[in-house]
């Protein structure tokens, strides 16, 4: 809303310099979001709240201005009607469709205007609020809609058809030319004024073509009216056609306002374009219920605020801000709440009318007293834990939109067997679903850093996916984790660049589940190709997958290898345990034996080393796999190995006699059973 | 060999000791088991008893000068060590360790304003994000015909069962339409609905609103959404209490002012604004030349969601606030554009 200061100054006796009332309207509600100099005068820019359609006037912005300043209002009484009513006049007939789509419909003729430029000062008013002139009736409506915030419209009423006029819904396809030069083509969404024929205009947002008020517009007929604010925005939807008007109806306008505006119009047009008002037509549908007075507790403000404030001093503010106040008893104080002030309805809403008045400032501040009970939120601090545990492991965290392109998901070979949740009104085809996993997104993202010119792509993403269950949708976290590309170190032969994969993912989930105090997890094929499910004993808590050659080429990735992991987070948290106990550290020395084989690539690594280990209890107590190596010294088909074999008792030091037996065992194992070759 | 040229043999080799491993071989020549010196002393019985006294001395006499070298060559070859050989490593090559990755910074900022809140007694919850229209609207005095119900302004869901048709939102008068939440706030109600005062939550999260994607929009953000209920809590707690906060994220010099404003949820409303921490409140081009900028909405929990929620209004009060994370980490780290934080470039993420 704009505002200059010397329009105000009509209102209100002002001894602040703009930029003094600038502020001070700011820290009433009133922000003002600029000031500027136009045309010798002081335009202010006032963002008004939602709920303040009275402010939406320069009158409504003086009554402020007058309760925050302290300053008498100048008066703002309304002008008496004044009709010249004649009987030989036919009056014009109008008729509402639906009184709760047009509460208020007031129809005055005024014959026998003249319509020219407006006057200077007029002119110039509007100008500065940056409204073009048209000529003075239709800037007398204008002038009257800052005023008052009621937006006028005048006819030209010699070209309504058979002198009647009809408040209804458009037609389906009825057209209308509306006054910026552009055809519309309406719908029963939209609100017109129509006349016998067709629509002369659309309620509450724009004036027709047709009856518009020209040079040789020798009678109009003034509209001052109530739409429902609802169907004015979805008409202003519809259409895309957002004006001073419809921005006003959309926040309502009162019975009151739309009265006294079109009287004031009425005024104007008699002295500046000379024109009689001979008849005036009102049509009232359902008015709205009286506000009840509300209660007002000066101690209650008090409490509420912390500040105090006396009754006396609540009193004189309301007051200024048109509120008709009555004193009850010491404390209490009745309130009648003024038409333009829908918004106030309970005691709270004065309360905040003191707050705002007195200024938020002379609130102190204060620290609040209250024995608290804390929430427990273990998944928030496990995903805190998992999170620091993948940034400890050098991956970087994303955060990726939750919404996804449909065939995303196809394009990944992710698509799930049930339909993903799709939006209804997305912006865009990228909006289409509620994405039911991570890894699309992620290997957007691989595909994304790529072009970047990255070397390795580690990242990772937790965040919650949406599953289309049968019983309804449902959220659930889940850790997802992508790797590409090569991981470099420095060692003394030189840099190495290790290519990632499968192991690396294997690697992570050992420290993540370590830290989670849960057994290891173990990998099977899966369904899906180039992938493997997780399992954590019995259940299947994730997947992880290398992205195929026709994927990588959809992304646009070349020459690099893509895996990608998901893991269900609730899953795993169920099985996660921060508890731990000490366990006695051991008492003796271990011996350590190595052996060294080859075995072929076809014998299950897996299966020999638990062979193995069951073969050594009791003495046997872990084996590790210290080296492994392919190459030229290595037959094909066959891969080298060297475990080391750790034996220790709790109760003794043991002995080279007390082991080599069960080592022995070991290694003709390994020959026997697995065809080892021993080195 | 006689004493006197083991003496000098002793004074020769100590020279030539440079390393600790020939220091390790000096030592173990002269006073290992097997030692020089060991043979010297095993060699006293042999000799005749007038002279063993007199030759034990002189072998003592040796042996303490052998330690004494020993001892001043240890000295010596210690503080060598502790030299750097910039031969055998060069500095100027990459060091050897794991490299560390990021958090996010949106999720940097929202674990730094959690930490201020959780030390004041908050506790942290949070909510789906897939939820009802009552969570998001109703229970929270957002009448059913409010422009932010609009298809312009929140995510609807498809209907999940074919026989719904979908249909424009707000025409249905009690539907439990599903929506991707627009705000945090719904959360304020689950919490309230489930639990009784005094309470005190945070409520970070993700949200969404169909907002044309540019430099400051973003149709995905994250809210961190905060309230307090108790039988006496005053709109100055919530001054006392932001107040905390603000100085605790964007430092002690900041200052804060409070501006009336309009929310269907608080009565009273307030718009929080600290002063510009590029221009300390001068005026620039960040702040739009006001020295002001606007980091949340706040307000006293209006009456009508205490209703909608089972509390009785005239017993207890609360507050309530709400802040983008984005636009705070926009404005803690100079960031310029919303979009970066989604492109989740390498480079960009590591800067933090």
């Amino acid at each position: 809303m704009k505002v200059t200061y010397d329009w105000l100054k009509d209102f209100v006796e002002i001894r602040l310099s703009p930029q003094a009332l600038a502020e001070k309207l700011t820290m009433a509600g009133l922000e003002v979001t600029s000031l500027e100099y136009r045309g010798g005068e002081v335009v202010f820019e006032i963002e008004i709240t939602a709920n303040r359609q009275d402010l939406l006037s320069v009158a409504g912005i003086a009554r402020e201005v007058a309760a925050i300043t302290a300053r008498p209002l100048k008066s703002l009484k309304h002008l008496h009607p004044r009709v010249l009513s004649s009987q030989a006049e036919q009056p014009v007939r109008v008729k509402i469709e639906n009184k709760k789509d047009c509460p208020l419909y007031t129809a005055k003729v005024i014959k026998d205007i003249k319509v020219g430029p407006s006057p200077d000062w007029l002119r110039k008013r509007l100008e500065r609020l940056g409204c073009r002139s048209v000529n003075n009736i239709v800037d007398i409506t204008n002038y009257c809609l800052f005023t008052w915030g009621e937006p006028l419209h005048a006819f030209d009423l010699d070209k309504l058809k058979d002198n009647m006029l009809e408040v209804r819904r458009a037609k389906k396809n009825e057209k209308l030319a509306t006054l910026d030069g552009l055809s519309r083509t309406l719908s029963p969404d939209i609100l017109v004024i129509a006349d016998s024929r067709k629509p002369i205009a659309i309620a509450g947002i724009m004036g027709g073509k047709d009856t518009e008020v020209t040079e040789e517009t020798n009678n109009i007929l003034l509209e001052a009216a109530v739409f429902d604010p609802i169907i004015v925005r979805h008409g202003r939807q519809a259409l895309g056609l957002q004006t001073d008007s419809s921005y006003r109806f959309e926040r309502g306008v009162d019975f009151e306002t739309a009265e006294a505006a079109s009287w004031q119009a009425v005024e104007w047009i008699r002295t500046l374009a000379k024109g009689k008002c001979v008849s005036a037509k009102k049509s009232v549908g359902l008015t709205k219920k009286k506000n009840k007075p509300i209660d007002l507790s000066a101690s209650r403000v008090h409490r509420l605020l912390h500040i105090p404030v006396r009754a006396s001093r609540i009193k004189s503010t309301l007051h200024r801000l048109g509120f008709t106040v009555k004193r009850g008893s010491k404390d209490k104080l009745r309130v009648l709440v003024p038409a333009f002030r829908p918004d106030v309805q309970l005691e709270i809403d004065l309360i905040e009318e003191i707050a705002r008045i007195e200024g938020f400032q002379k609130i102190p501040q204060t620290l609040p007293r209250v024995a608290l009970k804390p929430f427990e939120n273990r998944v928030r601090d496990l995903i805190s834990l998992t999170k620091n545990i993948m940034i400890g492991l050098g991956l970087n965290e994303v955060i990726t939109y939750s919404l996804i392109d449909k065939n995303l998901l196809d394009c990944i070979g992710l698509s799930q067997e049930q339909q993903a949740i799709e939006i209804l009104n997305p912006l865009s085809k990228e909006q289409e679903i509620l994405r039911p996993t991570l890894l699309a997104s992620l290997a957007q993202c691989v595909a994304f850093n790529l072009n970047q010119k990255q070397e390795y792509v580690p990242i990772f993403e937790v965040a919650q996916v949406f599953l289309n269950h049968p019983e309804g949708p449902k959220e659930e976290w889940r850790l997802g984790l992508a790797l590409c590309g090569s991981r470099s170190f420095v060692l003394e032969e030189g840099f190495v660049k290790d290519p990632v994969d499968f192991l690396y993912f294997k690697g992570i989930l050992g420290a993540l589940c370590g830290k989670m105090g849960m057994a290891e997890l173990q990998f099977m094929g899966s369904a899906i190709p180039s992938s493997l499910d997780i399992h954590a004993g019995k259940e299947r808590i994730g997947l992880m997958m290398m992205l195929e050659r026709k994927v990588l080429e959809k992304l646009g990735i070349k020459n690099k290898n893509v895996f990608l992991l998901e893991l269900s987070l609730e899953k795993l948290f169920s099985l996660a345990s921060l508890e731990r106990r000490f366990a006695p550290l051991p008492k003796y020395p271990g011996i350590t034996r190595d052996i060294s084989f080859l075995l072929k690539e076809t014998i299950s690594l897996r299966e020999l080393l638990d062979a193995l280990l069951a073969q050594g209890q009791p003495l046997l107590n872990r084996i590790k796999i210290v080296d492994f190596y392919k190459g030229r010294q290595i037959p094909s088909g066959y891969k080298g190995l060297t475990i080391s074999c750790l034996y220790r008792s709790q109760e003794r030091t043991l002995t080279e006699t007390e082991i080599s037996p069960v080592h022995e065992l070991l290694c003709s194992m390994l020959t026997d059973r697995f065809a080892a070759k021993i080195r | 060999m006689d004493i006197e040229s083991i003496y000098s043999q002793v004074e020769a080799e100590i020279q030539r000791v440079n390393t600790p491993l020939a220091w390790e071989e000096f030592r173990t020549k002269y006073l290992g088991r097997k030692g020089i010196i060991a043979q010297l002393t095993s060699s006293i019985s042999s000799l005749p008893p007038q002279e063993r006294s007199g030759f034990g001395q002189q072998v003592n006499a040796l042996k303490m000068k052998i330690l004494s070298l020993l001892e001043a060559k240890h000295r010596v070859l210690s503080e060598e060590s502790e030299i750097p050989q910039p031969a055998s490593c060069d500095m100027a090559m990459p060091g050897k360790a794991q490299d560390l990755g990021v958090l996010h910074p949106v999720t940097q900022v929202v674990e730094a304003i959690c930490k201020v809140f959780e030390r004041m007694g908050f506790s942290v919850v949070e909510g789906p994000e897939l939820e009802t229209e009552y969570n998001n609207f109703t229970g929270l005095n957002i009448p059913l015909e409010h422009p932010s119900r609009d298809v312009f302004d929140t995510f609807y869901i498809k209907s999940l069962s074919a026989d719904r048709q979908a249909c424009p939102a707000g025409k249905q008068a009690k539907s439990q339409k599903l929506l991707l939440r627009s705000h945090t706030s719904p959360v304020q109600v689950r919490v309230m609905k489930s639990s009784k005062p005094p309470l005190a939550v945070v409520v970070p999260g993700r949200v969404y609103r169909p907002d044309a994607v540019d430099a400051s929009h973003s149709f995905m953000f994250h809210q961190i959404e905060g309230f307090m209920v108790d039988t006496d809590i005053r709109f100055s707690d919530l001054k006392g209490v932001l107040e905390l906060f603000a100085k605790a994220v964007f430092g002690p010099q900041i200052k804060m002012r409070f501006r009336p404003h309009f929310f269907p949820f608080t009565e009273p409303s307030a718009e929080v604004d600290i002063s510009c921490i590029i221009c300390q409140g001068k005026g620039c081009s960040v702040c739009g030349r006001k020295g002001w900028l606007e980091i949340l909405g706040s307000g006293m929990i209006h009456p009508n969601v205490f209703k909608q929620v089972g509390y009785d209004p005239n017993k207890y009060s609360g507050f309530a606030f709400g802040m983008g994370v984005e636009r705070i980490a926009m404005l803690k780290y100079n960031i310029n554009d919303i979009r970066l934080f989604f492109e989740n470039d390498l480079r960009f993420l590591k800067q933090f």
